[in-house]
């Protein structure tokens, strides 16, 4: 066992995953790459065999090469949508592929029906964030191997750096020509944004679309260019729309969410990062649409004008787009319906991949541009560790998504949310797992509070200089913690055994912390 | 919640948000509590304690009863936790604490 620097144990060899002393985090920025990226195999199609269309799934898989034992991704633009995840594993049990490893960026409730195919050892491993059921069967021990969950930008660097090779990339395409080219923008299954898809495509050995809506070469606009697909495959269905987009996304109107909105946009609009050309990050949940909510406000009452609006889309941002509020938006996933609209038809609203939306080994990706983020966490700790997979029982149930990539980007990251869930307190001695490292995150703010990471000095001294102290308070984070603990009195241990199922990777590849198996009985 | 003549159960409390529903039913046997929820992975210890503690008071106040407890709990603090118990309890043996 050794310790990282935020201090976990971690042990010199994980079975299934390999020797760490190498791989120990050692800081947000510590670890740098040397030498040359990894590609996928080199194809060559003549002008004779151009035709890459394909019937089904199960011709595509033969056509593909795949083989027992490889490496297959998926992307989740479709969300809880999706019929391709279940349909290609379906295909490959019934083909006798077995020993799969698959690397998808997030697996979600919908994919509970690959449950019996891990079982049975058609999937032997999962690399990628386990949403939901797959999480809970992981969590209790249902793999063998254990779950290695990647950020974002952390994923697509392991692509391009060599750490996963994929050998088969099977994308969701609502809309693909017969040459291959592909978007997400229109078609029945229109998802926007099919950026996490982009690395896959061009660093896969095989490269394989699967559409419901195939149309004549070339359609326009292209997000994936034909010249990295080998074929496509026709399918009934690639997705139900009700779970591929959400309808309007709406504010809170819990007035403790709306408390912590406001006093997060207050901090906001009290930093120097509120002035012109502001760019931000804000998500889809309820309180960080009403800090943009209020943003907006604000930003309108000052005279401000923002720059870019970053990551998971909304029609929030769209309308400031509109409004001349924002003046681009860098779409690496569309959220709601009107995201799907306004990529579709606004050049402003720009499709980036995750290497361009957040990985950390390239030449700059859109992260280290952001000034400020807000953030949710499942807890966080004293020292401003936060976690964001695992819940209180210590069951693996979320993914990284881009937290570790935007609070390590982000000049200004502030994590919001309610001080309690119920009886669970969200501040604690030591979070159960470290997802983010407390150096990158800069603000708590709660229903009590602002609490700031006394790192940033410069930000207590502005929110002491500004005028409002009402609407400004600032809480002690040691304050706020013997706060929570009188509401919710001790915390018992987390009831787990040593076996490790989960391994949490920082963005550059090194391990954060791990994550052990559940006892579910007392 | 009103079963109070020929009380063989009683509840109090609700499966809102911070707070919790509780049954208790009258039993020949040893005092039982269950309970369910998000919480008992961290505070089953405390849950069980609070419960004893508000039975232990109330029975050296009323005609003792012993009873079986059952907790769904959506994440009552302790002290939401006692006083339905206390109500739930009160409303089995038709109340007289005082």
């Amino acid at each position: 066992m050794t310790l990282n620097t935020v201090q976990r144990d971690i042990p010199s060899h994980i079975d299934g995953y390999g020797n760490t002393a190498e791989k120990l985090y050692s800081g947000a920025f510590e670890r740098m790459p040397e030498g040359f990226g990894r590609g996928g195999r080199i194809r060559a199609v003549t002008p004779n065999d151009r035709a890459k269309l394909l019937s089904g799934v199960s011709e595509a898989i033969s056509a593909s090469g795949l083989k027992s034992g490889m490496t297959i991704s998926f992307h989740h633009h479709l969300r809880n949508g999706d019929y391709i995840v279940n349909q290609v594993i379906e295909a490959c049990a019934s083909s006798g592929i077995r020993d799969l490893t698959i690397f998808p960026t997030a697996l979600f409730g919908i994919h509970k029906d690959i449950i019996p195919h891990i079982k049975r050892g058609v999937i032997r491993r999962i690399m990628g964030s386990v949403n939901g059921p797959i999480g809970a069967l992981v969590s209790e021990g249902g793999m063998e191997i254990p779950v290695v969950l990647r950020s974002h930008g952390g994923r697509a660097r392991a692509v391009m750096s060599g750490d996963v090779h994929i050998d088969v990339a099977f994308i969701a395409a609502p809309v693909a020509d017969i040459g291959g080219n592909i978007s997400g923008r229109i078609g029945k299954s229109a998802c926007g944004s099919i950026g996490y898809a982009f690395t896959d495509a061009l660093h896969a050995d095989c490269v394989v679309a699967l559409t419901d809506n195939l149309q004549h070469y070339p359609i326009a606009p292209v997000s994936i260019p034909g010249t990295c697909v080998d074929f496509v495959a026709q399918v009934g269905s690639i997705g139900d729309p009700a779970g591929i987009v959400s309808g309007t996304t709406r504010v809170t109107r819990d007035p403790l969410r709306l408390l912590i909105a406001k006093y997060a946009s207050k901090l906001i609009e009290t930093s120097q990062y509120f002035r012109d050309g502001i760019n931000f990050q804000t998500g889809a949940g309820g309180i960080p649409l009403a800090v943009t909510a209020f943003m907006k406000e604000a930003m309108k009452n000052r005279h401000i004008r923002g720059g870019f609006g970053l990551g998971g889309i909304t029609g929030y941002f769209v309308d400031m787009l509109k409004e001349g509020l924002l003046k681009k938006l860098m779409d690496v996933q569309s959220f709601d319906e009107e995201a799907v609209k306004s990529i579709a038809s606004d050049p402003r609203h720009i499709e980036i991949s995750a290497d361009w939306y957040a990985n950390p080994w390239n030449c700059g990706a859109a992260v280290n541009w952001l000034d400020v983020v807000i953030l949710g966490a499942t807890e966080l700790d004293t020292d401003f560790n936060a976690n964001v997979n695992t819940e209180a029982d210590g069951s693996l149930l979320h993914g990284i998504g881009g937290h570790q990539d935007t609070a390590a980007g982000a000049k200004l990251t502030i994590i919001a949310q309610p001080l309690m869930r119920g009886r669970i307190p969200c501040l604690v001695d030591k979070v159960h797992t470290v997802t983010t490292p407390g150096e990158v995150v800069d603000a708590l703010v709660t229903e009590y509070g602002i609490t700031i990471n006394p790192n940033r000095p410069d930000l207590i001294d502005a929110c002491k200089e500004a005028k409002g102290g009402d609407e400004l308070p600032l809480v002690p984070v040691d304050e706020l913690r013997a706060r929570a603990r009188e509401m919710s009195g001790a915390m018992e241990p987390v009831w787990q055994d040593e076996r490790i199922v989960g391994i949490v990777e920082w963005r550059d590849g090194t391990i954060i912390d791990v994550i052990r198996q559940i006892r579910s009985a007392r | 919640m009103t079963i109070r003549d020929n009380a063989r159960t009683a509840q109090a409390g609700t499966l809102e948000s911070m707070d919790c529903l509780v049954t208790v039913t009258e039993s020949t046997g040893e005092r039982q509590i269950e309970i369910s929820g998000a919480a008992v992975s961290r505070f089953a210890g405390a849950m069980t304690k609070k419960v004893n503690q508000v039975l232990d008071e109330l029975e050296g106040k009323t005609e003792a009863k012993s009873v079986v407890v059952s907790v769904q709990d959506n994440g009552a603090l302790d002290i939401v936790l006692g006083a339905r118990v206390e109500a739930a309890y009160l409303r089995l043996v038709g109340g007289g604490a005082s």
